[in-house]
């Protein structure tokens, strides 16, 4: 009689899901002004792995490529190692390691065995390097036709659609701007604005709390006074949530509400932040008179988010773990 | 039958009274009818007032229930700001950024260079000791954008050239010229800033400079006053003003004041020791404000001797002072500025009916975004520029308005002096700054500059700024 009990299976089938790429958030501002800050795992022909700066423990510094290992090694033993300045390929790297071998995908242990190149690739392998464009030579583009009656030329076609004056500022500085706004007085929102972002220009840099971690491709604190939509958009996007909890009454039975979790989108995550941190400016001391003080007040608590002191990252805590709770009561179904 | 009817309810007994009330009351046998045969009525009765209480609400002031307790207001039981710290919070003046950049090149203002064509249209530094200087005189105003960068500069525009010709022409004629300026322009122009140019130029020049910062502090009723005893015309003096205004005069001159000496012997109340310094003098008013005034007059007797520096005298927002103030005069009827005496020095230099011996500025600023009506001042400006130039007739007083001569009359003889927004070039310049301080992140070319200079009326530099650096939407 077989055992009823099958160990190896797996008693229900588990939700996995693969991490989103990096790529996908979306504040391009912050990527582009730190390239070499990115989460992004740097490719075997740059120059250093992302981390190298950072750390000035030598223990803690990460490995090299294999390559570059192998370049250093061979260096030091006086041989001549792989060329860095080309990947090496996989057949290389396995080639003396019987173990490493075995533990090879199926696909590349079939390549190994039949060595000899067929010349019947259905794709190709052969990757375009940057050099390789440069060395191509680039006929200049053919002058613009000399148009009579146009003083300053005609647009790029085709228009790009936020390309008029609706979408004339910082999505962020106006989303902010609309939330700070009280009876419908948009004057006095900008006004408070403006004072909001000088503040954050002359404040000295914060000091990040290493605790409290803002989102990845930061720049550095000293970088921040000199943006400050920058600024206030990191303080912002660093304690946004990425979830609320709707709460389905009847969804449980016994008159409890069903908690779940669900997903904002971007918009929806500032504007959640932003209402917490208004919060929590209102609840500051003034401490001056007159008409800046609201702005002064919400300043100062931007400047307290970065630095991680401010209550508001509890609050994001707060959510996350009941999100995480909440996450039973999430029923996926199958398509 | 119904005759009949009526004949029958007349001959009711008495005994039936009761059921016609309205013959009870005229009964001569008037028997009380509210006794009761049984209990039962008034048991029903208590049992309605019972039900009828509970259905209430509870009532106001008693405690009803343990739920309904009041609550206490909650005190805010944190430390109390001290007396004028929100306002010194209000109206500090911060002068440097430090996460501005340092401007490479940035040359300081000089008494060598301040002529030089060089230095047309281009921004140049403040030396730190008139910086000082200028605190004291309170030349900087909080709604200037001097917070943002690492330290004072000054775009040397058209107009500050100008100023600077007219302490030429003064040094030149060796104490033989007063210039007298209204500055005019429109809202946001550089009308505060051009005096604090010119504050600076003099102080540069170690001229003795003595400036009024705010009219609007004189007149609005916010220091004490007291009518000057043997004024003929009755003049009111305001000795903490005064004295303020001393120490600040002591404190900005202390380098011209301090190596002049007293040469006459004033009439004062309290004694001065003999061969003391101006200084010392202005120090003793400050310190004496029920003598503020008498001292004043004495510090001005010495400066309008022989011998001694040209003066600078400056006030910023002068239609305040054309026109009533709030102070009321003891019979309750409004005190013109003009009758208050520091106003009445000032605008005795600016008409011109007094002289400053050994030459000088006399300038007053208009002002564009706290400007009171002052008719008799929009006047004598349209005047002025059509004097100016040189039109055959010139605009006549419109007869429906009430007209303050004294405000008239003490503005006939003034020339004003127009800002205008400023040249392609020098939008370009102040803009290169502004890109070299690191507030302004973007590259600045013609397109940038042309753009932002029509999108600030025509070069108005308080709207370039706005524009550019400070990030106002």
């Amino acid at each position: 009689m077989p055992p009823r009990l099958n160990i190896l299976s797996i008693p229900r089938a588990i939700a996995f899901r693969p991490r989103a790429p990096v790529s996908v958030w979306r504040n391009e501002r912050v990527i582009r002004i730190s390239p070499s800050l990115s989460l992004c795992r740097n490719f075997a022909d740059s120059k250093d792995p992302p981390a190298v700066d950072k750390s000035q423990n030598r223990d803690a510094q990460p490995l090299p490529h294999v390559s570059e290992e192998a370049a250093e090694t061979a260096e030091i033993m006086g041989l001549e190692g792989p060329d860095i300045e080309q990947g090496t390929p996989v057949e290389e790297i396995v080639k003396g390691d019987k173990e490493a071998q075995d533990k090879l995908p199926k696909v590349i242990k079939d390549s190994i065995k039949s060595s000899a190149p067929k010349g019947s690739r259905s794709f190709s392998t052969s990757a375009f390097r940057p050099q390789d464009l440069e060395l191509v030579e680039m006929e200049a583009p053919p002058p613009p036709p000399v148009m009579l009656g146009i003083k300053f030329g005609l647009p790029a076609l085709p228009i790009p659609s936020d390309a008029h004056l609706k979408y004339r500022y910082d999505p962020v500085v106006k989303q902010v701007t609309n939330l700070l706004m009280r009876h419908g007085k948009l004057s006095i929102a900008q006004r408070n604005m403006s004072l909001i972002l000088t503040h954050l220009r002359t404040s000295p840099p914060p000091t990040i709390n290493p605790a409290r971690p803002l989102i990845p491709g930061a720049p550095p604190p000293s970088h921040l006074p000199l943006n400050p939509i920058l600024y206030l958009t990191l303080a912002i996007d660093s304690v946004a949530p990425l979830l609320r909890i709707r709460s389905q009454k009847g969804a449980a039975g016994g008159g409890v509400a069903l908690q779940i979790p669900v997903p904002l989108g971007l918009r929806q995550r500032r504007r959640t932040a932003v209402e917490w941190i208004l919060t929590a400016a209102t609840k500051r001391k003034n401490r001056g008179s007159g008409k800046g003080g609201f702005a002064q007040r919400v300043a100062e608590e931007l400047v307290a988010v970065v630095e991680g002191k401010s209550s508001v990252w509890e609050r994001r805590n707060a959510i996350h773990k009941l999100g995480v709770a909440a996450r039973a009561n999430l029923n996926l179904r199958r398509r | 039958m119904s005759s009949s009817l009526c004949v029958r309810r007349l001959s009711l007994a008495p005994s039936d009274v009761s059921a016609h009330t309205s013959m009870a009351t005229r009964s001569l046998l008037a028997y009380s009818c509210n006794a009761s045969f049984s209990t039962s009525s008034a048991q029903l009765a208590q049992n309605l007032q019972k039900k009828s209480k509970a259905a209430l609400p509870p009532q106001r002031g008693t405690k009803n229930s343990v739920t309904l307790k009041r609550k206490t207001p909650a005190r805010d039981v944190g430390k109390r700001p001290a007396p004028g710290e929100r306002k010194a919070l209000r109206k500090r003046i911060v002068l440097s950024n430090i996460n501005a950049f340092e401007v490479p090149g940035l040359r300081d203002l000089h008494t060598t260079n301040m002529h030089a064509d060089s230095v047309k249209g281009r921004v140049m530094g403040l030396p730190g000791t008139v910086v000082d200087s200028l605190r004291a005189v309170e030349a900087f105003k909080t709604t200037q954008g001097w917070n943002l960068f690492r330290r004072p500069a000054i775009l040397m525009r058209r107009e500050s050239a100008q100023i600077a010709e007219f302490i030429q022409e003064v040094e030149a004629a060796q104490g033989k010229k007063t210039i007298r300026r209204i500055i005019i322009g429109d809202r946001a122009s550089g009308k505060s800033t051009l005096v604090l140019q010119a504050l600076t130029m003099a102080f540069l020049k170690e001229w003795v400079v003595i400036n009024l910062p705010d009219a609007k502090e004189i007149i609005i009723g916010h220091t004490e006053y007291a009518p000057m005893p043997g004024s003929n015309r009755t003049q009111y003096t305001q000795n903490v003003y005064t004295a303020n205004l001393l120490s600040q005069i002591a404190k900005a001159n202390t380098a011209v004041l301090s190596k002049l000496q007293l040469t006459t012997k004033p009439d004062l109340p309290i004694t001065v020791p003999p061969n003391a310094t101006l200084v010392k003098l202005a120090e003793l008013g400050a310190a004496t404000p029920e003598y503020s005034w008498p001292i004043f007059r004495a510090l001005w007797d010495e400066l309008t001797q022989p011998n001694r520096p040209p003066i600078i005298f400056a006030i910023d927002g002068l239609g305040h002072i054309m026109r009533d103030s709030a102070y009321l005069s003891t019979n309750f009827k409004p005190i013109h500025a003009h009758d208050l005496t520091i106003v009445r020095h000032f605008i005795d230099h600016l008409s011109g009916a007094a002289a400053l011996p050994n030459g000088g500025i006399v300038l007053a600023a208009t002002t564009g975004s706290n400007n009171p009506s002052s008719p008799a001042l929009d006047f004598s400006i349209q005047v002025a520029e059509a004097r100016a130039k040189g039109m055959n007739s010139l605009p006549t007083w419109n007869p429906y308005k009430s007209a303050d001569q004294r405000s008239l009359d003490s503005l006939k003889n003034v020339e004003m002096l127009r800002l205008n927004g400023l040249s392609k070039e020098e939008a370009r310049t102040i803009m290169e700054y502004y890109a070299a301080s690191g507030m302004l992140r973007r590259t600045v070319d013609n397109n940038f500059v042309s753009d932002q200079w029509t999108l600030s009326g025509g070069g108005n530099i308080g709207e370039l700024e706005r524009g550019t650096v400070k990030l106002r939407i």
